[in-house]
């Protein structure tokens, strides 16, 4: 079987040219797949990140993201003295209420302008997410109209650099500093402080509100009493499961991922059959020749199918590797739920990488079933006669 | 026979590759044809035969900011305004369904026949709606999608607004790009969300196309400077802003068609050339019979042509018959209420056809022409 295999890799070899040609083309196949499919999995990726299972997130009954959620005052004074929040050093609940606003800023590429949202911020609300963590500049000073931008953000808007000012809403806002978001959702804000926020843009009430309980036990509590409520009309999740849920965005890109490899495979599968078809002809005598050694016929089969599979297991390999420099380059998009930019990164994962490999290597096989079977199929005699 | 019947029977003689041939490059120009329908939705949306004379007024903050309703008034007063209506979003979800795909909207019904003229209901379902604060009228693509009829309940869970709604459907309308839509009274979601004073944006009717520039300048100097500024800007320019809100998504796309094209020109390229290279002793004959250089180039060349033509012909034009006959909006989900094949797209994948034709013979026509009588009757298969 191994000098089988030694004769399959040494014919490929000598037609180099078809043989490339079918390589690079699944190549492409698997790259493109590859990459559309890293976008859905940098948008679950920096979902999946964002958050921290202690702490609690209270929004609007029916509201589909905290964008369109509405706390009002009373409500976010109510929630926040019940038993079973923690409370810091000066005895005072760890719970901060954000009003989010989506504002319309140009781009820094000149191609029009884009959604980005505002997270107005209390102190607290900062000490509940530590995964924002200043990178350049400092954080806003209350009642100064300062924002701090996240760095993926201001590396695609105009003017959010440390020092430039933008308007919005009648007011002026200065950017002080650049935070990091390690690759979660909040990578996609832009943060001011909260009361500015709803003078600024006239919001009498909160957005969302999100505490921190003593323990998980009372976490499950909260959850419990909140939904339980009547009166409240909210609905309690844990921050991390809110975003976990927050990746509607992704459906349709994997869709046109999935869409896409297969039309492309079809055009390919088709492309790969003919070379196979043509090197089956031309090894006509060769084949005849394996047979009267005393090749079986399964084993010519077999071996045909195994050059399919290297082939295009070499193309799987190849496409990976010219998706690989996207890893890690941001991008972005609309979000579904939030009506906002957000900003991910493409994420090959080793799965994604498995997946497109084990793709091409089924392409492979399919194309080269019938050309084996010709193969195997050949009469001996007439086989060894052909030119 | 003929020069033209020597060349169809050489392309046929080995029919499975002559069809591999063609349909891998069918697939692509599949692919390719429907990558650019979707940029072209994407990038072009379709546009409503009155959307010359609109203007869309949003919050400058962004869309999702309301506009005070006192500012109706002053707009109306501006010279040039024929009509203005509100228009909110209310983005519900029609009732027991999880993701709910045309959108629904508050607004004035009296301006409907004003401002979104392309809308046709009969009059009677017209009035009907006027005089009746809690109907609404649905396209006659939502109707025929739920099964909905005059008459009929239609319930919408707030999402945005945290009402819900219980409308009667008293009219089916007809003849927009886009026949989903609902509407209803803003005055009903006034009523139901406490009269806050507020809309989601305006739509304007100008008198004349000429007026549209100046109107837009007098609405937004109207409210520089005001609590709540404004953005107005024709119906185009709002749709376009949709398209600038997608972002990366456009570079992606144009840059896979990119790459279909360029693997189907190597992959394509490389069967017909291996196609001709088996036929290197022919050629050679047909050399030796006297035939000249660019006469077998042309032979060649009419051969790749023809299998691209033909793989053009099935890709782009089976791409053609089905979107033109699948319905759009649940074919992508309702993202995209039309998917046009537009004659511009059908050129370009002509074009890519045509280059996939020329460079595929190249290679193997210049052997050809350059090969040697004796070496070319020696070449084995």
């Amino acid at each position: 079987m191994f000098s089988l295999f030694k004769y399959h890799l040494r014919s490929v070899l000598v037609r180099w040219r078809s043989t490339l040609a079918t390589i690079l083309g699944l190549a492409l196949v698997i790259a493109v797949f590859i990459l559309v499919q890293s976008l859905a999995a940098g948008i679950e990726k920096s979902s999946s990140n964002t958050g921290d299972p202690r702490n609690l997130l209270v929004t609007r009954q029916g509201a589909l993201a905290e964008t369109t959620s509405v706390i009002t005052r009373d409500q976010f004074n109510i929630i926040r003295y019940l038993p079973g929040v923690a409370r810091d050093a000066t005895n005072q609940p760890i719970a901060s209420g954000d009003v989010l606003i989506i504002i319309n800023l140009p781009r820094n590429n000149g191609t029009g302008n884009a959604n980005v949202m505002v997270r107005g911020i209390a102190p607290t609300g900062r000490a509940l997410r530590p995964q924002a963590s200043l990178v350049e500049g400092r954080w806003f000073a209350p009642g100064k109209r300062e924002a701090v931008a996240s760095r993926r953000l201001a590396g695609r808007m105009a003017n959010l650099q440390v020092g430039q000012t933008f308007k919005t809403g009648g007011v002026e806002l200065t950017v002080v500093g650049i935070f990091d978001g390690q690759r979660s959702a909040f990578d996609s804000e832009l943060w001011i402080d909260a009361d500015e926020a709803r003078s600024a843009f006239d919001r009498p009430d909160y957005s969302s509100l999100l505490l921190r309980p003593e323990s998980d036990e009372a976490l499950l509590q909260l959850k419990k009493h909140l939904e339980g409520e009547r009166r409240l009309k909210v609905k309690a999740v844990r921050e991390v499961d809110y975003y976990k849920e927050q990746t509607r965005t992704a459906g349709p890109i994997k869709w046109l991922g999935n869409g896409l490899a297969i039309v492309m495979s079809i055009g390919a599968l088709f492309a790969a059959m003919n070379t196979l078809y043509a090197s089956v002809g031309a090894r006509t005598r060769e084949i005849g020749t394996l047979r009267v050694l005393g090749f079986r016929r399964r084993s010519i089969l077999l071996g045909f199918l195994l050059e399919g599979a290297m082939l295009s297991g070499i193309g799987g390999i190849l496409g990976c590797l010219l998706a690989l420099p996207m890893h890690g380059y941001s991008t972005g998009t609309l979000g579904w739920e939030t009506f906002t930019e957000v900003v991910f990164d493409f994420q090959i994962t080793p799965l994604l990488a498995a997946k497109g490999i084990a793709f091409a290597i089924i392409v492979g096989l399919i194309g080269s079933f019938l050309p084996a079977l010709r193969a195997a199929r050949l009469p001996v005699i007439s086989s060894l006669k052909a030119a | 026979m003929t020069i033209p019947g020597f060349i169809v029977k050489n392309a046929l003689r080995n029919k499975r590759r002559a069809a591999l041939c063609v349909l891998s490059v069918a697939a692509s120009l599949f692919l390719l044809v429907s990558l650019l329908v979707v940029l072209n939705e994407f990038t072009n949306p379709p546009e409503d035969v009155g959307a010359s004379l609109r203007i869309a007024v949003r919050n400058k903050v962004s869309l999702a900011t309301p506009l005070p309703v006192r500012q109706r008034p002053l707009i109306a007063k501006i010279p040039g305004v024929e009509a203005i209506t509100a228009l909110s979003f209310f983005g519900g979800k029609y009732k027991g369904e999880e993701n709910t795909m045309f959108a629904q909207f508050a607004m004035d019904p009296e301006q409907l026949e004003l401002v979104f003229g392309e809308a046709k209901l009969p009059r009677e379902q017209l009035e009907a709606w006027i005089a009746n604060r809690t109907s609404c009228i649905i396209g006659v693509d939502t109707a025929k999608r739920y099964n909905v009829k005059i008459g009929d309940k239609f319930q919408l869970i707030g999402q945005i607004y945290p009402v819900d709604l219980d409308l009667t459907v008293v009219g089916i309308y007809k003849g927009t790009t886009d026949d989903r839509n609902v509407f209803f009274h803003q005055k009903l979601l006034d009523e139901l969300t406490g009269d806050l004073g507020q809309v989601g944006m305006w739509w304007i009717k100008a008198r004349s196309p000429e007026e549209v520039p100046g109107v837009i300048d007098r609405i937004n100097a109207a409210f520089t400077n005001t609590s709540a500024e404004v953005l107005a800007e024709t119906e185009r320019a709002f749709q376009l802003s949709f398209v600038s809100m997608w972002a990366n998504i456009k570079v992606l796309i144009s840059s896979i068609c990119s790459v279909v094209v360029f693997a189907l020109i190597l992959v394509s390229a490389s069967t017909m050339s291996m196609a001709i290279r088996e036929r290197m002793r022919e050629l050679s004959v047909l050399k030796a019979l006297g035939f000249r250089r660019h006469e077998l180039f042309a032979f060649i060349l009419a051969e790749s042509f023809g299998l691209a033509a033909v793989g053009f012909l099935l890709g782009a034009g089976g791409a053609w018959l089905l979107y033109s006959s699948v319905n759009a909006p649940t074919l992508t989900g309702g993202m995209f209420p039309t998917l046009d094949v537009t004659p511009r797209i059908l050129a370009f994948s002509a074009l890519v056809a045509a280059v996939l034709g020329v460079v595929s013979s190249l290679a193997p026509a210049l052997a050809v022409t350059r090969m040697s009588v004796v070496d070319g009757l020696k070449t084995l298969d």
